[in-house]
């Protein structure tokens, strides 16, 4: 059945930029309605993936940026010893692809950690569209820029000793990005098991299940499976940024 | 929270119908065949995610020479067929090694509990080969912090063999004793000698056995207020941290008496009530804590601590006070609790062993409990073991506004309200006194599934 000329449909009004929810994460962010259009045309909406498949592997060849709608992507690199090292969390409204600009191959491998979908934005089309709208130009640098600025985040997380303070500090660092998407800062749903984050942070499972135990007990948080609530965001964050001599060395390298 | 429940016969005349007991929301007659045995592992996986994974609790079920049993239990199994016991434990250790791939290793062991059919059929060689087994496979916690529990008949155990159980690292022990009355034993075919029952108790004492409970069956052929009356008396002198006085109902397929006793024999609906009434009368003199569903503890017992602290718990062997496990069931017909899952292994002997032989977990049926499953598991669990139940917790934990989700069932406990049985008031239901004893009866008004066509038989609530 064909609908009458100038009818949207309901699935054209989703799937448009102009009515994305995650917009002002994303590129149309700043940009006139007619970009948002040229931008809509470009834009190739993928079916979901499902839990533990790639989006993409590492080596592949670059062509495209994503921008995750629904669902979280972990983006993981293979040591020179064989092990798995998660790079990075990807919630909703966030983009990845980027680090491969630079070699036209993806230096990292993109997997879901739940039912996810994502746009797909070929790079080549969106450097030409950029060319004649500079605000996507500006835009792209912006999303670019702060993606330096979590790079950076995660070292800086890395560098804090004590499990407590790696933990206080990513868990604040999900509070807030759980924040710019409108929802709860204090009471959240952790998209990645306990292995990747424990991976993430530098920390053994057995590690990690403890110091989660510990801020509990301090009465930082509540755990109920993997929703967390923040039940005292002062003092996790004098916990996490605090100057506190260390709380213990139950820090491990090994990578679980 | 009341601490003696009040007995009033009429509102249990009025009330006594038949329902389950809830020691699983949705319960078994729910579990579908189409659960399959790679939805199990995707589950156990799963529950390895959670920042603070659940510690483990293993059941081992056997279907061995297992006595016929004359009432308690509402899962006994249908499998008569003696085989020899080591090529059964040879199955189990495999079982045992398929699902230890499953968990991540530094999730704890917590609890161990054997069923009734195990230490009957498994001599002590046989136990310690499945107690290392275990070891080998699974972390087990440390003697402070685990449970090991097995339940007895006492009629297949010596108090030499108690002695040794406890030497494995059993610690807490039931005895399903039914019955202390000579005539009631004799009518159920299950003959106890004189002090059998005592000598036991004496030797799990000394043994150091932290937790006795003993079980009691009301209702049962023969059995008079008189002679029950004895029995309490009887069991009351072997000061046990608990005793678990179940209702027998003859009309339960499940707990039919072996000896197909002439229904003259059985108590009354009224005799039954009888028996309920004096056997609450003696407990709570005696310094039982009624703690729910039959359950009675010592005031200083963990059960009636837990209560008191309100961290009691339910799980498959009635109410516990440690904290929530992931339950691996082991063995023929044993029931698994994964995650929000349910799962139970196949009932017949052959194909347990087929199915173990090509490698494979032998899953028969299960069920991934739904949202409206979890959200009013969790209703019925608060009312059976908090009996206070306030809807802003639920609504924050499952966002939903209360009283428009459980509006029909909210309208449904009024005439509950009004006979005194609850207390729905200021956005939270209370259980009040009249209505500890027909706690299931108000759990059932939140059940879903009661509404559905494939009615089934319960026992019955009284």
């Amino acid at each position: 059945m064909s609908l009458p000329r100038g009818v949207t449909t309901l699935k054209e009004v989703r799937d448009s930029c102009r009515n994305c929810r995650l917009r002002s994460l994303c590129l149309p962010e700043s940009l006139s309605t007619a970009d948002i259009g040229k931008l809509e045309e470009i834009v190739h909406r993928r079916k979901p993936i499902a839990r533990g498949d790639y989006l993409f592997q590492a080596g592949h060849p670059f062509t495209a940026i994503y921008a995750v709608r629904t669902g979280s992507i972990k983006t993981s690199t293979l040591l020179s010893n064989g092990d798995e090292h998660i790079s990075g969390f990807h919630l909703p409204g966030e983009v990845i692809g980027l680090d491969a600009i630079t070699s036209d191959r993806h230096p990292s491998a993109a997997i879901a950690m739940e039912t996810t979908s994502v746009c797909e934005i070929p790079f080549n089309s969106l450097e030409a569209l950029g060319e004649q709208a500079p605000a996507l130009q500006h835009q792209l640098v912006r999303i670019m820029s702060r993606e330096l600025v979590t790079e950076q985040g995660t070292a800086q997380l890395l560098t804090r000793r004590s499990a407590e303070q790696r933990l206080a500090a990513i868990l604040l660092n999900f509070s807030d990005r759980f924040a710019n998407r409108g929802l709860s800062a204090s009471r959240f749903r952790l998209p990645m098991s306990r292995l990747d984050l424990g991976n993430y942070l530098g920390l053994v499972p057995e590690t990690m299940s403890r110091t989660f135990r510990r801020l509990e007990e301090q009465g930082l948080l509540s755990i109920a499976g993997k929703e967390v609530s923040i039940l005292d965001k002062c003092a996790l964050t004098e916990l996490a940024y605090g100057t506190g001599p260390d709380a213990s060395d139950t820090t491990r390298s090994g990578r679980a | 929270m009341a601490a003696t429940p009040t007995f009033d016969r009429a509102l249990l005349e009025k009330y006594d119908r038949p329902g389950p007991c809830y020691s699983l929301y949705p319960g078994l007659p729910h579990l579908h065949k189409s659960f399959s045995a790679s939805e199990y592992h995707q589950l156990a996986q799963a529950s390895n995610e959670d920042p603070i994974p659940k510690p483990l609790a293993v059941g081992v079920h056997t279907p061995l020479c297992r006595p016929r049993r004359s009432g308690g239990s509402s899962h006994g199994t249908a499998i008569r067929r003696t085989v020899h016991a080591s090529e059964y434990l040879d199955h189990l250790k495999r079982e045992i090694t398929l699902q230890a791939q499953l968990f991540d290793n530094d999730r704890q062991v917590e609890q161990l509990h054997l069923d009734d059919g195990v230490p009957a059929c498994f001599t002590d060689e046989h136990l310690m080969a499945l107690l290392d087994e275990l070891a080998r496979q699974f972390r087990i916690a440390s003697s402070d912090d685990r449970e090991f529990s097995l339940r007895v008949d006492p009629r297949s155990v010596t108090p030499e063999r108690i002695v040794s159980l406890a030497a494995l690292g059993f610690d807490r022990l039931s005895l399903d004793v039914q019955d202390l009355d000579p005539k009631v034993q004799d009518a159920i075919g299950r003959p106890l000698k004189d002090d059998q029952v005592a000598d036991l108790v004496a030797a799990a004492h000394h043994a150091g056995f932290r937790s006795l409970n003993i079980d009691l069956v009301r209702g049962l052929p023969g059995q008079t207020l008189e002679s029950f009356d004895a029995t309490l008396d009887q069991a009351i002198a072997l000061h046990p941290d608990r005793l678990t006085v179940h209702d027998h109902d003859p009309s339960d397929e499940a707990s039919r008496t072996p000896c197909r006793s002439r229904a003259e024999d059985l108590p009354s609906r009224e005799g039954r009530l009888e028996l309920l009434e004096l056997t609450l009368a003696r407990l709570t003199t005696a310094g039982y804590v009624y703690i729910g569903q039959d359950h009675f503890a010592l005031p200083d017992d963990e059960l009636a601590r837990a209560r008191h602290t309100h961290r009691l718990q339910r799980n498959f062997q009635g109410y516990s006070a440690r904290a929530d496990c992931d339950l691996i069931g082991l063995g023929v017909t044993a029931i698994g609790k994964i995650g929000d899952s349910y799962s139970q292994n196949v009932r017949e002997l052959s194909r347990y062993y087929t199915r173990l032989d090509t490698g494979q977990l032998p899953i028969w049926r299960g069920h991934d409990l739904s949202f409206d499953d979890l959200l009013r598991r969790e209703v019925i669990d608060r009312l059976m073991c908090q009996e206070w139940l306030d809807f802003a917790s639920i609504e924050a934990r499952y966002r939903i506004v209360f009283r428009n989700y459980f509006a029909p069932e909210l309208a449904a406990l009024a005439p509950l309200a009004d006979d005194g049985l609850v207390m729905v008031r200021r956005g939270a239901i209370t259980l009040l006194p009249a209505g500890r004893l027909l706690l299931r009866q108000v759990a059932m008004v939140f059940d879903r599934y009661l509404n559905k066509p494939q009615q089934r038989r319960f026992s019955r609530v009284m």
